[in-house]
């Protein structure tokens, strides 16, 4: 049995159509990347992954139970993980204890004592363990995206939902953030990406799904689908950005 | 139902939505232009019904003539609160906002008590007051009437001002985008003050009407505050010319009560608070 | 380190404090003789203010900025003169009755206005306050008073004895057994408030004040986090009105449910610090005597203190007096460095 099972999703706002009858599965253990010209929907599939939307049709199913309805704080209880693409730490706290938030209400019933090993865990796994004293407010850009992920990580999740976590970081600093993603992949953790910069998602997804204007419309190996003639028209159709991204 | 009191209940209620217009737009200015809710406002209104007060009883001031003085007096109290601490709290959190301005209509308040105390002031020797005509079954009062004409004439001036002039041009732009706006050169700070001076003007005149219509005392300023509040959010929020609408719908719905509920008068204050109850609540309730 | 370890400590500060205040007013007769009657009433507002102060605090830590302090005072204050007036049983009983019915009060609004955030959540607490005070006013007179409101016998009469005491010594008397009440309010306060801060609640209120969205995907529910805050912030108030009631004689629904107290709320821990225990201690404290020395010389209008000080905090004291005295403290150890 597939660990995530989406099938038929849609959301519309309004007139506007952002998700479109998406169908796919990922099984536990592997990296999932979403790529997508901008605007294609993929934040919006990751919201309604996390239920902070709710689709106006099809279904989530993770490990066999249906999310329909489920708040987000439930959702992170089944196993869903979310680290955001704009990072919003709690800024009157320190590192450890924006993570210990994670660990503490991640999974009910977690004690004080347990919380704290998860904290810890986490911050090694994400290399914080040194600057977990530190203000959250203080940290660099890089650091905070750790820290996001750290947080996400203490709540035990299955699936680990990133949104473009390489956005604005140097290229040393993106190749520190791909190898900390197969460190959580070798915890055991399903991560799901959306990224924009190419050469990560060659790197670290075992598969990619294209999505365009809500649908999608690829799915396979990165090789696979950056051959896909509808994948290059979806990119240099819509903007120069394609030219780079590919 | 008796139709005369009927008649007379929304003719009473249409005349008083022209001041609460006048009142309300200038709250929907400070919040669409400024991004500011500023609870202050209602204390604006207050001490222009006061000065209103203080000007018959020294200088003989006829309130018609008052509005002359009011208005550019609360013009530059307003400019002065904007230059000195509004301005500062542009940039932080609504909730410091929402808190200054809480703070500053608190000052204002006791301010008038200090200087009026805290019983209802009847400006005097008003000669118009009790005039009134008839029409059909309905009598229609000359202050009331006045204000009310009055009070759409500065309305209507206000929508020109927004939609002819290049300050009001400026204001729409600034309400739409504060960043877009300074780009093309504006100067979004002085923008900021001349709507704030403009908003406490407008509602500085509104309170030398109600000095007329009513006997305020300095604790009017807070209802009158949520009055305009819900009006504003009634009219949905940065929605201008959605103002008279919602001012006439909670004008005629405070009259009807008033007039045709058995006990309405004493309910006046209740109606306005739940509509404002339940319109945050139902707007509240959009679905994501 | 596990959650009671990390409360103990601060429970037997919290004790300590208690049994000083238990030992205040003897302290006070002993000190001031006659003026005491005066200074005890001192103390008693300032621990008024500290109950309103801390569970104010409580409240906005979850973002929640109430303007329904008053309301809750109010519901309070007339639930113990409602039950005085139509149950034969102990005065007393009214005030745990004021808060329950503070709570549950509570309970029911709370629901409804979780979705709204910010200033419409500050409007829709000032107008709820508003309608329930109408709702009051409009009560059949034989039932709540109506404008003029209810009487509320006194917890305390002491007789005067003539040879055993002086005068005064009964307004003491009664002035010392009001401001132990008040203490036990305080005292419950602070627990709630260490309680609080102590333990993972800190972390569930603080999430869920900063961001609500990613407390939820954290696993922190927000509506139920918000909801628990608003009912615990609104017990101390009800108590607090309930004593109150009793101890100024008379409810009505202008007084009762005046803006006054909502803010006196706000002011004090905004101005002491928020999201700390200390800061609304500190600020009831310093406003009580501040409001002291301002209500001989102004009649009405001393309220103005309280607006200038709320604007003076906004623009210049971020962090209240805590995050200003801390900064002091920062800045002499960096000077002994």
């Amino acid at each position: 049995m597939s660990l995530l099972d989406v099938s038929g999703l849609s959301k519309q706002f309004g007139g506007l159509t952002a998700v479109a009858g998406m169908n796919f599965t990922v099984t536990g253990g592997e990296i999932l990347a979403i790529i997508g010209p901008n605007g294609a929907g993929k934040t919006t599939m990751l919201n309604l992954l996390s239920g902070l939307l709710q689709p106006t049709a099809g279904s989530i199913r993770l490990n066999g139970t249906d999310l329909a309805g489920k708040l987000p704080d439930v959702r992170c209880h089944l196993g869903l993980g979310r680290a955001f693409q704009v990072v919003q730490p709690f800024p009157e706290m320190t590192v450890a204890e924006n993570v210990n938030v994670g660990a503490l209400f991640g999974q009910p019933g977690t004690t004080a004592v347990e919380a704290e090993a998860l904290t810890r865990d986490a911050l090694m796994t994400s290399g914080l363990w040194h600057l977990r004293d530190t203000p959250a407010e203080d940290l660099t850009l890089m650091q905070e995206k750790r820290l996001e992920i750290a947080r996400a990580l203490a709540t035990r999740p299955l699936i680990l939902l990133l949104d473009e976590v390489m956005a604005g970081l140097r290229p040393g600093e993106a190749r520190e953030a791909i190898d900390l993603v197969r460190r959580i992949r070798d915890t055991g953790v399903t991560v799901i990406f959306i990224e924009h910069v190419m050469p990560v998602v060659k790197d670290l997804a075992d598969r990619v799904i294209v999505m365009d204007y809500g649908r999608m419309i690829a799915e396979g190996s990165y090789a696979e689908v950056t051959a896909n003639p509808a994948v290059i028209e979806a990119y240099l159709g819509t903007d120069e950005e394609g030219e780079d991204a590919l | 139902m008796d139709l005369s009191l009927l008649l007379q209940a929304i003719t009473s209620g249409l005349l008083s939505s022209g001041l609460y217009a006048l009142v309300a737009i200038g709250l929907a200015l400070a919040i669409g232009v400024i991004g500011i809710v500023n609870f202050a406002h209602g204390e604006f209104f207050m001490i222009g019904a006061f000065l209103t007060y203080q000007l018959a009883v020294s200088l003989g001031f006829d309130p018609l003539l008052s509005i002359l003085v009011v208005a550019p007096l609360l013009f530059l109290l307003g400019a002065f609160l904007y230059r000195t601490t509004v301005h500062y709290v542009l940039g932080a959190p609504e909730l410091n906002q929402m808190l200054l301005t809480f703070g500053l209509g608190i000052i204002l308040q006791n301010l008038a008590l200090l200087v009026w105390g805290g019983d209802p002031r009847t400006v005097p020797s008003i000669p118009y007051r009790s005039l009134s005509f008839n029409i059909g079954d309905v009598t229609v009062g000359a202050v009331m009437l006045g204000s009310f004409v009055i009070s759409m004439l500065l309305v209507l001036g206000l929508y020109w001002l927004l939609y002819r002039t290049p300050l009001g041009r400026g204001m729409r732009a600034v309400a739409q985008s504060r960043i877009g706006a300074s780009l093309v050169g504006l100067n979004v700070d002085r923008t900021y003050l001349v709507t704030f001076a403009v908003s406490a003007a407008l509602a500085g005149i509104g309170g030398v009407m109600i000095a007329v219509i009513q006997s305020p005392s300095p604790t009017v300023g807070l209802t009158f505050t949520l009055k305009a509040f819900a009006i504003v959010v009634l009219a949905g929020l940065g929605n201008i010319r959605g103002i008279i609408w919602a001012s006439v719908l909670v004008a005629l719905a405070e009259s009807l009560i008033a007039n045709l509920v058995p006990n309405g008068d004493s309910l006046r204050n209740a109606v306005f608070f739940s509509i404002i109850f339940l319109v945050l609540i139902l707007r509240g309730r959009r679905p994501a | 380190m596990s959650p009671l370890r990390r409360v103990l400590p601060h429970v037997v500060v919290l004790a300590v404090f208690a049994v000083l205040l238990w030992f205040l007013p003897g302290t006070i007769r002993a000190l001031f003789g006659q003026a005491s009657v005066s200074y005890v009433t001192l103390v008693t507002n300032a621990a008024s203010l500290a109950i309103l102060a801390l569970s104010w605090d409580l409240l906005a830590r979850t973002g929640q900025v109430s303007l329904a302090h008053a309301a809750f005072f109010g519901a309070g204050a007339y639930s113990t003169a409602l039950l005085s007036r139509f149950a034969d049983v102990p005065l007393w009983l009214g005030i745990p009755l004021g808060g329950v019915v503070a709570g549950l009060i509570a309970l029911a609004l709370g629901p409804v206005t979780l979705r709204l955030h910010g200033i419409y959540f500050a409007i829709a607490t000032l107008s709820f306050t508003e309608v329930l005070r109408a709702v009051v006013h409009q009560l059949p007179s034989r039932i709540a008073g109506g404008a003029p409101g209810l009487n509320v016998p006194a917890l305390f009469r002491p007789t005067f004895v003539a040879g055993e005491m002086e005068r005064w010594e009964v307004a003491f008397i009664r002035n010392e057994g009001y401001f132990l009440i008040y203490a036990a309010v305080l005292v419950f306060t602070l627990l709630l408030s260490i309680i609080i801060q102590r333990t993972r609640l800190r972390y569930a209120f603080t999430a869920v004040r900063t961001n609500q969205e990613v407390a939820a995907v954290m696993g922190v529910n927000p509506a139920r986090t918000k909801l628990l805050a608003f009912v615990l912030s609104s017990v101390p108030v009800g108590l607090l009105g309930a004593v109150a009631a009793h101890r100024f004689g008379s409810v009505n629904p202008f007084e009762t449910f005046s803006i006054h107290t909502t803010v006196l709320a706000l002011v004090t821990p905004i101005f002491g610090g928020l999201y700390t225990t200390v800061g609304p201690l500190l600020g009831a404290t310093v406003l009580a005597g501040i409001e002291e020395t301002l209500r001989r010389s102004l009649d009405s209008g001393y309220m103005i203190a309280y607006g200038v000080v709320l604007v003076f905090a906004v623009l210049f004291m971020p962090r209240g007096l805590v995050g200003l005295l801390g900064k002091l403290f920062r800045r002499r150890r960096e000077a002994a460095k």
